[in-house]
């Protein structure tokens, strides 16, 4: 689904940072969304850390930088880090490149599948949410 | 074609010193890292040189050559006809961004300094600790990439002050502004007067910095001349700490980065290797250091302007940590910390940090 240009996979979760994610048996995949890569600009680093992180919803597990930016990368979930995109230590472009496909950033093993349901999911709510960012972000300039 | 360049003014007899002998470009960390002799200081003084013939003008076209060089030195310390490149390189640039022209990644850069009084446009700090007081001794200035992006280094230098009983107090800092001029863009009064007034309301008669681009620029730029006229020193945490014995120590193999800033252009490499040879003995240098030492990638604006070619610059540093079996890479220059940190592999086992961090780290296992 595609609004206002950015493309938004309405089959995604998506938590609130612009990082979406996708049950894979009993694993969940993620990266970042479109909007989010496009706002950052051009990704330099990603930050992998080791396999076997425990996750902490809400706590900050990984940061990643465009040119001059910033983010930080909040656990969606209680769960494990399980795999990294290690393609993305030497070409963290990928992200620009194709967030969705090539430029998926971790693996993680949800402590309960069950918590992928507070995250935004659906076409309605995926459109609520992302026009009001876009609203924030523009008037933030 | 313009006519006038000021650094034609100021170093035409430089530029036509170089005798394109390539000593530099065996040194130029971004030569090395793209292959490209248009990119080294030779090519640039070759280029530099056409301009002031009048065969090409400054035009968009040489902001790839002319906006990438890290001012790390390297050049100017090992030619034999004595081009001071870093100086000549900010000139051009200074004329360069006079004209409009200048590497996106600095457009509205002095605008953004002014609205947000740091180099990244963040609203906060992202500090958690230190200790502000009315009057202190020392002030800590911490610096652009302290404040926002190697926070975890920063606190841990404020735990060690803290735990060392030192006298200090942070302050309501805002960026240095040394960066504008590497740019090519002019320092911003407001900030060093911002700065300044807040040291000297702090009562403290030295200033303290983690930044070796903070150091350059307080004891340097002539926008900060008051804090020197009033007898204000600044030090380096490296000088501050290399009297103090640390009952620590740790067996592990650890070597040191030295930063352009606080090495090739300061000529300080002996206090951080005071420190770190007293709590490690087995402390090894890397194939090229003190003078020699490889640049990081983040200086002169590369690592905003140019970042893939900057992480490139800092993974052939770390192949020296590497290939001496080091355990732990040391630097006490936030800038080199934040881009060796992001450029070391998964494989590198090594840990990056700085003097104070270690020394914590070493203090909390005891």
């Amino acid at each position: 689904m595609e609004i206002q240009g950015y493309n938004m996979p309405e089959d995604l979760y998506y938590e609130e940072n612009h990082f979406w994610l996708r049950p894979e048996g009993d694993l969940v995949v993620m990266g970042m969304d479109d909007f989010a890569q496009k706002m950052a600009g051009d990704i330099v680093y990603v930050q992998l850390p080791d396999e076997g992180k425990r996750l902490k919803k809400g706590k900050r597990f990984a940061k990643i930088e465009s040119g001059k930016w910033l983010g930080k990368v909040y656990a969606p979930f209680d769960g494990e880090l399980v795999e990294v995109n290690e393609e993305l230590e030497t070409n963290p472009g990928l992200i620009n490149e194709d967030c969705y496909g090539r430029g998926w950033m971790y693996k993680l093993r949800p402590d309960d599948m069950k918590d992928l349901e507070g995250l935004i999911h659906g076409k309605e709510a995926i459109e609520e949410w992302l026009l009001k960012d876009i609203e924030k972000y523009a008037k933030e300039g | 074609m313009e006519k006038g360049y000021e650094f034609e003014k100021r170093f035409r007899e430089q530029i036509l010193k170089c005798s394109r002998c390539g000593f530099c470009q065996a040194v130029c960390p971004v030569y090395k890292a793209t292959l490209r002799p248009a990119l080294n200081a030779r090519g640039k003084m070759l280029i530099l040189k056409e301009v002031m013939d009048g065969k090409i003008d400054l035009s968009e076209e040489l902001i790839e050559s002319l906006f990438q060089c890290t001012i790390c030195a390297s050049c100017y310390l090992n030619c034999p006809s004595g081009v001071e490149v870093p100086e000549i390189i900010k000139a051009a640039r200074r004329d360069m961004a006079k004209k409009g022209i200048l590497h996106p990644a600095f457009l509205g850069m002095e605008k953004a300094l002014r609205d947000s009084g740091n180099i990244y446009m963040d609203d906060e700090p992202d500090i958690e600790g230190g200790r502000r007081v009315d009057k202190a001794k020392y002030v800590y200035f911490v610096g652009c990439v302290g404040l926002y992006r190697e926070t975890e280094a920063t606190d841990t230098t404020l735990e060690l002050l803290d735990r060392l009983g030192v006298d200090y107090t942070l302050i309501d800092e805002v960026c240095c502004g040394g960066v504008l001029e590497d740019v090519g863009l002019d320092m911003i009064e407001d900030l060093s007067k911002r700065n300044m007034e807040n040291i000297f309301k702090s009562g403290a008669d030295t200033v303290i910095t983690g930044c070796p681009y903070c150091f350059r620029t307080f004891n340097e730029r002539e926008q900060y001349g008051p804090l020197r006229d009033r007898g204000i020193r600044i030090i380096h945490i490296s000088q501050f700490l290399k009297d103090i014995t640390f009952d620590v120590k740790t067996d592990k193999i650890v070597t040191y980065h030295d930063p352009c800033d606080l090495g090739r252009h300061c000529g300080i490499y002996e206090e951080p290797r005071e420190i770190i040879r007293k709590i490690a003995p087995r402390f090894t240098e890397m194939e090229h250091h003190h003078q020699d030492a490889l640049c990081c990638g983040a200086g002169g604006g590369v690592r905003g302007a140019f970042p893939k070619n900057s992480i490139e610059m800092a993974r052939r540093r770390l192949k020296e940590a590497e290939e001496i079996g080091a355990e732990v890479v040391l630097t006490d220059c936030n800038s080199c910390l934040h881009n060796l940190s992001n450029a070391k592999l998964r494989r590198q086992k090594f840990r990056i940090y700085t003097t104070p961090q270690l020394l914590v780290e070493l203090m909390d296992q005891k």
